[in-house]
């Protein structure tokens, strides 16, 4: 049997308290339950977010990657985020918004809100009133919503390379910007 | 600025990676916040206005099924809080706090803490998911759909600081 895996409803959802349970301690953990560290980078003065992200991107993905060229995962059947090209760029664009005047994203949101923050839950209840907003204006969006329909591209698809040329670039791209970043918060330590 | 109290930001990059691979391996599916949170939306205002709320036809996928709460997303919410709250505890990190830009009155911080939360709400059912679910999920996956998401947020970000500096500095 390879994974992923079939299993009984119970187990599942104890599985996802358990993998929720360590995102929420690494989030925590890594400073981003506080809005200052998580706005940080767009002030160019605390790059914890991009540091906690891309590595965490990277050991994901070369994890996942290895697993399935090892053949001891089953890729086809992990469930890959289709692309909408269009509806995600805008989506992406006014999450940016959203992010620098919340201060927080919803993940953090929540892990702000578990470390005493009660900003965050306004700002959760802020994230269920957008939620609502985007519901009521569904009819209004849904053609938008459903275009520019990719399917499950990749980029290894987009650029028609192998998955470890992606992933080396990336790693590289990342590597780079740390240093840059080490440095840059050195520079503007006070 | 004390960053003594938190993990190396690799470190903590690493465990969430490992996490992330751990649901890819077991469950075949990776992380998300902002879903559990439009269902949990979903179902508090259902029960609120019933008929209002079933006729929207987005919300059906959350309130139209048998146990709406029985759901791989909100179970994951609750320990991402358990795990958060855990982490802050052990290192004495909890403190009840109304947290804010410096010099930012309370009032402005209510305003910019609910309208900015609404925006994320939006953009991320516009997206099909937010910075766990698209950005940190199907970046990892070398999805094109994570990627857009990242830059287009950097971008955004960077310039929304660029008109209104004084939010958070």
């Amino acid at each position: 049997m390879t994974a992923p895996f079939e299993v009984g409803q119970a187990l599942s959802l104890g599985l996802a308290i358990v993998f929720g349970f360590f995102f929420g301690l690494s989030l925590e953990r890594g400073g981003l339950g506080d809005p200052h560290k998580l706005t940080g980078v767009f002030y160019l003065r605390d790059f914890t977010v991009p540091k906690v992200m891309f590595t965490a991107i990277l050991v994901a993905g070369a994890g996942l990657y290895l697993l399935s060229d090892l053949r001891l995962l089953d890729i086809s059947r992990v469930w890959i985020i289709p692309t909408f090209f269009w509806p995600q760029l805008a989506g992406g664009a006014l999450f940016g918004i959203g992010f620098v005047v919340s201060g927080y994203c919803p993940g953090t949101a929540a892990a702000g809100f578990a470390t005493g923050r009660l900003d965050a839950l306004v700002a959760m209840l802020g994230i269920g009133a957008g939620s609502l907003l985007f519901a009521v204006l569904f009819p209004v969006i849904e053609g938008f919503y459903v275009s520019s329909d990719r399917g499950k591209e990749t980029l290894q698809m987009f650029f028609g390379v192998n998955h470890w040329v992606v992933l080396i670039a990336l790693a590289i791209m990342a590597g780079g910007m740390f240093f840059a970043m080490e440095w840059l918060e050195k520079r503007t330590a006070h | 600025m004390n960053n003594s109290r938190f993990w190396s930001p690799y470190v903590a990059g690493t465990l969430l990676g490992l996490t992330l691979l751990a649901t890819f391996y077991v469950a075949g599916r990776g992380l998300g916040a902002s879903g559990a949170m439009t269902l949990v939306t979903a179902e508090s205002t259902y029960s609120l206005f019933p008929k209002f709320i079933s006729r929207l036809k987005y919300f059906s996928q959350y309130v139209d099924v048998i146990a709406p709460l029985i759901n791989w997303n909100l179970f994951l919410l609750i320990g991402l809080l358990l795990g958060s709250l855990s982490g802050a505890l052990v290192t004495r990190n909890f403190k009840i706090r109304f947290d804010k830009g410096e010099g930012m009155s309370v009032r402005t911080r209510l305003i910019t803490a609910f309208s900015g939360g609404m925006l994320i709400g939006f953009a991320a059912r516009l997206a099909r998911g937010c910075t766990s679910g698209v950005a940190l999920t199907g970046g990892a996956q070398l999805a094109v759909a994570g990627w857009i998401f990242v830059i287009a947020m950097f971008a955004t970000g960077f310039l929304t600081v660029a008109f209104f500096r004084r939010i958070w500095s």
